[in-house]
């Protein structure tokens, strides 16, 4: 038990130095543009369709399941406000950072994994590569950037999808419900929001990379490594959600 | 290089189009709180601002122009509020307008309303300042429902002083409606009464045929019949002049009819 403890201790303990060690390297050339890039495709552009289906669904099912509430209420006419609102504050950046969790994590964890097992790592450094500047830099530094625009993508299809679940009870004009949206929007809804989710590409990125370069020798620590990535990147997301709500509501 | 121009362009097109999404988020919520665009400033100065908020809306003929910027005390019984409107319409405030706070629904926001002065055609300038009306205060309901309450009261014990006097006492009142004996005497009074008032006019026909009074009374009734007369022939006359009236008309008719022909 005392020893679970102790190991977990050590895990956070090792995963910070981790971080420490990417804005150490993130700085120092040589920078790897073209890695960088590819990984920016894989993660942002490749994430695309997964992250647009979930969050049209999650517009379309928040407005159906909360029609009911404020139809009682007589507050129909706040709906847009309200999908809007939970879609931009909460539920698209969480929604996003799980499946991006589930998908990217999972995968950087596998790959990193499969080639620390291969020796593939060792090779690098053989080689004079810098294996933590070629493989870690470049994904961490491209999930930081592409879960937010993914969030931005899933913010719009998931206000489409609202629209939808309006329109199967009722008819409003799409003009009319931009503006009943917009009325109902502040920047304190969207800024904290969009810095969270830098927040969540960072630990999902480290956090895959951290499970893949520390994986153990043989086959089984690769899947090990992927698993562990995606339980410890969805603990970690939803830690820091809640840090941020409560800063948030400390300075507004 | 070919195969990384192939994903480039994708990536480049996820990422303008997600950027593009963001800026157009902080525009028009920028827009909304009238960031952007032409402004200018009003102030107003109230004893009391009713719970506004900074970021409230501002209303003039019911439509939202603006936003409450700044809420500053000034000193113990005024407090100054600042609003930003937009420039399009200022030409519509003058110099005479007057703000006043009033509640957006039944528990929504709190609103500024700027209502439009009579007289002046003075285009309020930038910074400038605008009467206030005071709106009604919980605090001034609750004081008049209390005069009334206090009234109420008053009235009651009144009313209960009364009843008690009525149950209790032995005044004329009392006894009317408590005392069995005195209703018995009251309907005897008044039965005496309705053979009185009976006997009273059988003597008043006798005394129409007494010779004393006889020639009064036939007056009287000659004066009716010549009123009732004069009525019938001033009525009589009347119709006669109508149906003349119609006869002219006609004839005027047909000799315009006749005139149009030719």
């Amino acid at each position: 038990m005392i020893l679970d403890i102790k190991n977990t201790f050590a895990e956070i303990g090792e995963t910070t130095i981790f971080a420490k060690r990417f804005f150490k390297e993130v700085f120092i050339p040589p920078y790897e543009t073209r890695e960088f890039l590819k990984q920016c495709y894989v993660i942002g552009y490749k994430s695309l369709p997964l992250v647009a289906i979930t969050g049209f669904i999650m517009g379309l099912v928040l407005t159906l399941q909360s029609r009911p509430t404020l139809v009682k209420f007589g507050a129909e006419s706040w709906l847009p406000g309200m999908v809007a609102l939970s879609l931009i504050r909460e539920i698209a950046p969480v929604i996003t950072a799980l499946i991006c969790a589930g998908k990217i994590s999972s995968g950087i964890g596998a790959e990193l994994g499969s080639m620390k097992v291969t020796e593939q790592i060792d090779a690098m450094e053989v080689s004079a590569i810098n294996p933590y500047n070629y493989l870690v830099v470049t994904r961490v530094l491209a999930c930081t950037l592409m879960v937010p625009i993914l969030v931005f993508f899933a913010d719009a299809i998931g206000i489409i999808g609202g629209y939808v679940g309006i329109n199967i009870h009722g008819d409003v004009n799409f003009y009319r419900f931009l503006t009943q949206i917009v009325q109902s929007l502040e920047y304190l809804d969207l800024l904290p929001a969009t810095l969270k989710t830098f927040f969540f590409g960072f630990f999902i990125g480290i956090i895959g990379c951290y499970k893949g370069f520390n994986a153990s020798n043989g086959t089984e620590s690769v899947g090990r490594a992927a698993n562990s990535a995606v339980v410890t990147a969805s603990l970690s997301i939803f830690i820091i959600d809640m840090v941020a709500v409560q800063i948030t509501d400390l300075f507004f | 290089m070919e195969k990384q121009s192939g994903y480039t362009w994708k990536l480049g097109m996820f990422v303008t189009i997600g950027l593009l999404l963001f800026i157009m988020a902080v525009y028009f919520i920028g827009k909304q709180q009238n960031l952007f665009g032409s402004t200018f400033h009003i102030t107003s100065q109230f004893k009391t601002v009713s719970g506004l908020e900074v970021g409230n809306n501002v209303r003039f003929s019911g439509i939202n122009v603006g936003t409450v910027e700044q809420i500053q005390l000034i000193n113990d019984s005024s407090v100054v509020v600042v609003l930003v409107m937009k420039e399009d319409v200022r030409k519509f405030i003058k110099t005479d307008a007057t703000a006043s706070i009033g509640s957006d629904g039944l528990m929504g926001d709190k609103v500024l309303t700027i209502s439009p002065g009579l007289k002046s055609k003075k285009i309020i300038e930038d910074n400038g300042r605008i009467a206030s009306v005071d709106g009604i205060e919980m605090y001034d309901i609750m004081k008049s429902v209390k005069k009334s309450v206090d009234n109420i009261g008053v009235i009651s014990d009144e009313i209960a002083i009364f009843s008690h006097s009525m149950n209790n006492g032995n005044g004329a009142l009392a006894r009317l409606v408590k005392d069995d004996k005195m209703a018995n005497s009251v309907s005897n009074t008044l039965s005496n009464l309705e053979t009185g008032t009976k006997g009273f006019s059988e003597n008043m026909e006798a005394a129409k045929s007494n010779f004393l009074f006889r020639g009064y009374f036939k007056k009287k009734e000659k004066e009716k019949k010549e009123k009732q007369e004069a009525k019938k022939e001033k009525q009589e006359e009347r119709q006669e002049k109508q149906e003349e009236q119609k006869q002219e008309e006609q004839k005027q008719e047909e000799t315009k009819k006749v005139e149009t022909k030719n």
